[in-house]
């Protein structure tokens, strides 16, 4: 199903965020960021943008990594900061109010892995290009691009369907928030055209979600 | 042809004025821009960048989308939805920096109620100039070297401002009152959508008459104000209304009470609809469903230094420097529509909102969450 677009209602109250997308995925995009996280190892310095409530950010911190998380929403970031001290994370994360198109302020080189859940659906074709090739910039030789995020069935036929149900979704979701999502086409494409190499891709049978691992050649 | 398409659009627009539309974000580049060529920034409603695009017609400059989630300038930055985040995309992500010299980008003036100059500037190196509140002012805007008079900060309500909300406000309920009386009370569809573009009409063409009465706060008790605006408002409009219908009801000759009854209640509806709130459906009052009404912005005068920010963003000319003392009063309290853009752009934190019990709400809050105030911008009708 499209209900990624929920988000956007979600959003409007942090605290509960985490709780209605695990309702309205089924669990799914928990499954997602477990897999992501498995890559990771104990002491990698890992950013998250879009980190939101804290979710991937919280996940790879108890795996041991040290997480760079950033995000715009000053409301999100406040429940995964007291999130963070419930679980004893906090020294594991810094929590950054911070946008994806700050990245040229960061060192080249200098992460382990970078990775994002549900954000690069939130951003236009300018800034999405300019923080992949930010992120191929900031990788560390051999680091990893870790992403899941909504995209746009590469089948016609998953294609009509889910536009046709998403179109839908999006009215309800715009009558509510005023807001919406894009969904990302042809990501891989997109990641390759910076230089990195893509290792993994998992799509679901709607095809309209991706889960994607990409490497910065050594 | 161009100008055709100009018109439509703006009809179409004009119709669907509350919902969200979106223009595609980036850069626009308008005649033959070169290096040293002034750059423009607005809000990706589609309307805003097409009117834009219009005034800046005849000129050579570039001009940056950024995105507001399809909402104009004012309610997008007051709501958060169009931040300082929006303005650094813009310019780091469109190319405009490789295109320019110089590191100067003038915004709407409306958009200081949500986006920080000082952010802007730290963040990019780009200065923030404020241009004019209206699109028509821009072209005197940059004959005058980047000045703003007066004039060109103040927020109006003029007749066509006041055309455009009665027909983006009676387009959708006619629509919706249309598809009732159809399915309902189908000899009376085509009166039922007329009375509702009469009444709209009829409220916000009158509007000037009854702004002096609805715009008391600050001088008289707050009781009064809202009695009016509650109580009398719509009762002396209910009344015009009302003697317009006993007027037909004669000429037509149907003046019966199976007849005059339920259209009495239709309009009495109609007239509560409208004004219910009135005040935010102006850009010249504070909406009486916002939490911040309750809320007055303070001067701290020791802490002003003088910079006159506040001046320059203000949409009412609230504030003016005192050019002896180099420090800015604030005549204008009454005029206020407590957007916030003062207590945004100043640097030492001298304004702030407070309300009648003394509690502060401290500036970095409404920095953070604009009017928001920390997500509780709550509908509170009563």
């Amino acid at each position: 199903m499209s209900v990624y677009i929920f988000m956007r209602i979600f959003e409007r109250k942090p605290a509960q965020y985490d709780g209605w997308i695990r309702i309205f995925t089924r669990g799914k995009l928990d499954v997602a960021h477990e897999y992501l996280v498995s890559r990771l190892k104990k002491g990698d310095l890992v950013l998250d943008i879009g980190c939101g409530t804290g979710a991937l950010s919280l996940r790879a911190a108890k795996k041991g990594a040290r997480v760079k998380a950033i995000d715009i929403n000053p409301a999100a970031l406040e429940v995964a900061r007291s999130r963070a001290d419930r679980e004893n994370l906090s020294h594991l994360v810094e929590w950054l109010g911070m946008s994806a198109v700050e990245l040229d302020k960061e060192k080249t080189s200098a992460f382990d892995a970078v990775m994002s859940s549900l954000c690069f659906s939130e951003l236009n074709q300018d800034e999405l290009m300019f923080t992949l090739s930010e992120t191929a910039r900031i990788l560390k030789s051999g680091g990893l691009l870790l992403v899941c995020d909504e995209i746009r069935p590469q089948k016609l036929v998953l294609r009509t369907l889910n536009g046709l149900l998403r179109g839908i979704l999006k009215i309800v979701v715009l009558m509510f928030t005023g807001l919406t999502t894009k969904a990302i086409v042809d990501l891989p494409g997109k990641i390759e055209s910076v230089g990195l190499a893509v290792e993994y891709i998992s799509v679901n049978k709607m095809g309209n979600f991706m889960q994607i691992v990409a490497r910065k050649p050594f | 042809m161009d100008r055709l398409v100009y018109i439509i659009f703006n009809i179409i627009g004009t119709l669907f004025r509350f919902l969200p539309f979106p223009h595609r974000t980036g850069l626009i580049k308008i005649g033959s821009p070169r290096e040293e060529s002034p750059v423009f920034l607005t809000g990706n409603y589609y309307l805003t960048v097409l009117r834009v695009k219009n005034a800046l017609q005849g000129l050579d400059v570039y001009l940056l989308v950024a995105n507001s989630h399809g909402i104009n300038v004012w309610c997008a930055a007051k709501g958060g939805h169009f931040t300082d985040y929006a303005v650094l995309s813009a310019i780091k992500t469109s190319g405009i920096e490789r295109l320019v010299k110089h590191r100067k980008v003038i915004l709407p003036q409306l958009a200081a109620a949500g986006i920080r100059a000082d952010f802007v500037k730290k963040k990019s190196g780009w200065r923030v100039l404020w241009g004019p509140v209206y699109t028509k002012d821009i072209s005197l805007y940059i004959e005058k070297n980047f000045k703003k008079s007066s004039e060109m900060r103040r927020v109006q309500f003029p007749f066509s401002a006041r055309l455009e909300m009665a027909v983006a406000w009676a387009f959708p309920v006619s629509a919706v009152a249309a598809f009732l009386a159809i399915l309902f009370w189908r000899d009376e569809w085509i009166s039922l959508v007329m009375s509702v573009w009469g009444s709209a009409l009829l409220v916000f063409l009158t509007f000037p008459l009854f702004l002096p009465l609805l715009q008391t706060e600050g001088t008289r008790s707050g009781f009064r104000t809202s009695c009016f605006s509650r109580l009398f408002y719509p009762l002396i409009l209910y009344f015009c209304v009302f003697v317009g219908l006993l007027l037909y009801c004669v000429l037509s000759e149907h003046l019966d009470g199976s007849y005059l009854l339920p259209w009495g209640v239709v309009l009495l509806v109609l007239v509560l609809l409208l004004t219910l709130d009135i005040k935010g459906s102006t850009p010249l009052l504070k909406s009486e469903t916002h939490e911040e009404k309750r809320y007055k912005v303070i001067l701290e005068k020791e802490k002003c230094k003088g910079v006159g920010f506040c001046e320059d963003v203000c949409p009412q000319n609230c504030f003016i420097m005192e050019k002896t003392e180099k420090k800015i009063s604030f005549p204008g309290l009454d005029r206020c529509v407590r957007c916030g853009a003062c207590i945004v752009q100043c640097p030492f934190d001298a304004l702030f909102f407070q309300d009648k019990a003394g509690s502060k709400i401290p500036p970095e809050n409404i920095r953070k969450y604009k009017l928001n105030l920390a997500g509780k911008r709550t509908v509170k009708i009563f």
